[in-house]
């Protein structure tokens, strides 16, 4: 695998953040629980089972919907101007600036070091129902792949295909969407890694482990 | 109805078409649109017509909540689903009645679309009013051991009924418009497509019930028409014929009336069995108190036996194709039929009954669809740079593509681009005025490759051919 390590952590090591834009994801009149600056918390507890920061309520047909923050960091951008009124679907509320911790980090990387197979559209995608079954067995051994499986299913346009994988055999190592997300074009929907390659991609999440400081 | 606000919780063409028959009638309107449609003409004509206040973009045209907020929000007194989406879901128009600020649902009352809005409950019915139905399951299948013993049973029918090549279909129970339906050629393949169609009907329908019944070959699809109103009046617009269909039984191509024996020759007596499918349809109609607007659809085998499909409670996409050729006497221009679907949602009379309709030409409905026809039909994404049909008095075109700019096809819906309704004095003209529309016709595009663009234009023209023709 032709990748420089210590450039990609360099790289994140001068800027490790992200910008996460709130949305408003659907109609509704809205209530800020925070301001412009504060820090704010993600999800917490062993299974993620504690929500974040408040963010806002949205109500809509007189139900509130508490929103909470699903990163870490810190709020920026707030649009106070909107509070109490009606917002429509996708209208940004606010920025929230996260730092990206370890495990961030190794999935970031990880996109350059695995084969990662794409969407040739923008599409909702779902992995067969056998797939699915394989997958939450969530065995040590990983789900093995081979050029022409048919493990994902394509749902555009109201018709369902499925798409034959290409690339190298091996096993899928991550997975980057959930069961009918609509995924953009040249997104990735899952990262293959050949068995010979597996040590090496334990000694890349071994050696960030080590270096990178949360 | 004056003063009275609509909101329109559809998309694409049918918006405009709604938005249209509510200007006629002065009533104000509002539409929903999603981000992927921001460049949709539904969304540009309401803005330019009704000022930015007139557009509200949601999350998703299939969520009830979103459409009542706006709704709300709007000011709404009424909303007309169009087809699809909430058209015929009974539990949405029945929060729109019984909520604390009751909306009217454009539509028929939701008991009824309860009970048409099930293919299995309508063939109950119709079984019990001596209708004819195709044989097959009259409730959904759960049970992969039930439906297989079912579909042994319809093969072993048809071979004793000395059918050579019998098959079944099996269809997802509840989907609709032609969605979510295979046939089955061979027993030993029946268990891998019901599965198939059991995981489709789950993920795009949340049930997974299916349906199964005889596969009818060497048939033609039929459409009666019926206008309802809340004061028990029943009129109908005659008949359509749908039977050019894609390979997914998605409809291409529509003519009205259904058959048409001065210009091509029918192995039945063709005006028979069409006031035979009218008479049929009236009577159930009559029996459930039908009060809006709604398609009775039919096939007819080659021994001119109409069998009983389904009933659709909403106005379709080729309502206008029955429009375009009846009149109703002292009206100079012919039916609209989504204003009268909103004047009869409104509580209004009718104000004419059936001796007042007369028919008038044929009429072609063309469904222009970025798909590949070669490949199955299926549907083609990319960018329309060109979109241009000819001006013409016997054509009315209905699209939600912008001519003046580039327009991105959303891969969340049906690739659907353009419809145009065609009018001749008979037959022959209306076949010749939809092949001149089409020749001069030029849609241009490209996908993300830079492939050129792919429409049904050609297979469109080759099909004209096949108009009403048995």
């Amino acid at each position: 695998m032709d990748i420089n390590l210590n450039d990609l952590l360099r790289k994140y090591k001068s800027h490790p953040y992200e910008d996460h834009k709130i949305d408003a994801p659907h109609t509704g009149l809205v209530f800020f629980k925070v301001r412009d600056g504060q820090e704010v918390a993600g999800p917490s507890g062993q299974w993620l089972q504690k929500p974040g920061t408040l963010l806002y309520i949205l109500e809509r047909e007189n139900n509130p919907k508490r929103m909470y923050s699903a990163f870490t960091g810190r709020v920026a951008g707030l649009r106070a101007g909107l509070e109490g009124s009606f917002v429509q679907a996708g209208e940004q509320l606010l920025t929230i600036q996260h730092r990206l911790n370890r495990d961030e980090i190794i999935d970031r990387i990880l996109r350059d070091v695995l084969q990662v197979f794409r969407a040739p559209q923008r599409a909702r995608y779902f992995f067969t129902p056998e797939t699915v079954t394989f997958l939450e067995k969530k065995t040590d051994k990983g789900l093995p792949i081979a050029p022409g499986d048919e493990i994902i299913i394509m749902s555009l346009m109201k018709r369902d295909s499925f798409l034959p994988y290409e690339g190298a055999p091996g096993i899928i190592y991550k997975v980057y969407f959930q069961q009918g997300d609509l995924v953009e074009q040249d997104s990735p929907l899952f990262g293959v890694c050949p068995p010979e390659k597996l040590p090496f991609v334990q000694k890349v999440i071994q050696r960030i482990r080590t270096e990178w400081d949360d | 109805m004056d003063k009275k606000r609509i909101l329109i919780a559809n998309r694409g063409e049918i918006a405009i078409r709604i938005m249209n028959a509510c200007k006629e009638l002065g009533l104000d309107y509002a539409v929903v649109y999603t981000v992927q449609d921001s460049k949709s003409m539904h969304v540009r004509k309401a803005v330019e017509e009704k000022g930015s206040g007139a557009a509200y973009r949601i999350s998703n045209y299939k969520d009830p909540n979103e459409i009542f907020s706006v709704a709300d929000h709007a000011g709404a007194h009424a909303i007309h689903p169009g087809y699809g989406f909430f058209s015929e879901n009974f539990r949405f128009a029945r929060r729109a009645a019984l909520r604390n600020r009751p909306i009217i649902f454009i539509g028929p009352r939701w008991e009824v679309i309860r009970d048409l809005g099930s293919k299995i409950n309508t063939k109950r019915i119709a079984k019990k009013l001596r209708i004819p139905v195709i044989p097959g399951s009259d409730e959904p299948l759960y049970s992969e051991i039930e439906a297989e013993a079912l579909a042994e049973k319809l093969f072993y029918k048809q071979k004793k009924d000395g059918i050579e090549k019998p098959s079944i279909l099996v269809k997802a129970s509840a989907g609709g418009g032609g969605m979510g339906i295979e046939e089955v050629t061979h027993l030993d393949t029946f268990r891998q497509i019901y599965r198939r169609i059991q995981n489709y009907a789950k993920r795009q329908f949340g049930d997974e019930g299916v349906l199964i019944e005889q596969c009818m070959r060497d048939y033609h699809h039929l459409e009666v028409q019926l206008l309802c109103s809340q004061h028990k009046e029943i009129v109908h617009f005659g008949t359509r014929n749908c039977t050019i269909q894609s390979t997914g039984r998605q409809k291409r191509v529509e003519a009205a009336p259904g058959f048409d024996p001065d210009y091509t020759d029918y192995p039945f007596d063709a005006r028979k069995v069409l006031n035979r499918m009218v008479k049929y349809s009236v009577q159930l109609a009559s029996k459930v108190n039908y009060d809006n607007v709604g398609t009775w659809e039919w096939i007819v085998t080659r021994d001119g036996q109409p069998y009983l499909l389904e009933v659709n409670t909403r106005i379709q996409v080729e309502n206008e194709v029955s429009a375009r050729i009846s009149r109703i006497s002292k009206h100079k221009t012919p039916v609209n039929l989504i204003k009268e679907q909103i004047r009869v949602a409104f509580g209004e009379r009718l104000k004419y009954r059936q001796k007042h309709i007369s028919f008038r030409g044929t009429s072609i409905e063309l469904r222009i669809v970025a798909e590949d026809v070669k490949r199955g039909f299926a549907p083609w994404c990319g960018k329309i740079t060109r979109f241009y049909f000819p001006e013409k008095p016997w054509v009315r075109l209905y699209s939600q593509v912008p001519q003046d700019e580039p327009y991105e096809i959303p891969t969340e819906y049906d690739p659907n681009l353009a419809l145009a309704i065609i009018w001749g004095r008979n037959t022959e003209q209306a076949r010749e005025r939809a092949r001149d529309f089409l020749a001069r016709a030029d849609i241009q595009g490209e996908d993300s490759r830079g492939e050129p663009i792919v429409t049904n234009l050609e297979y469109l023209m080759d099909r004209l051919d096949d108009v009403l023709k048995f």
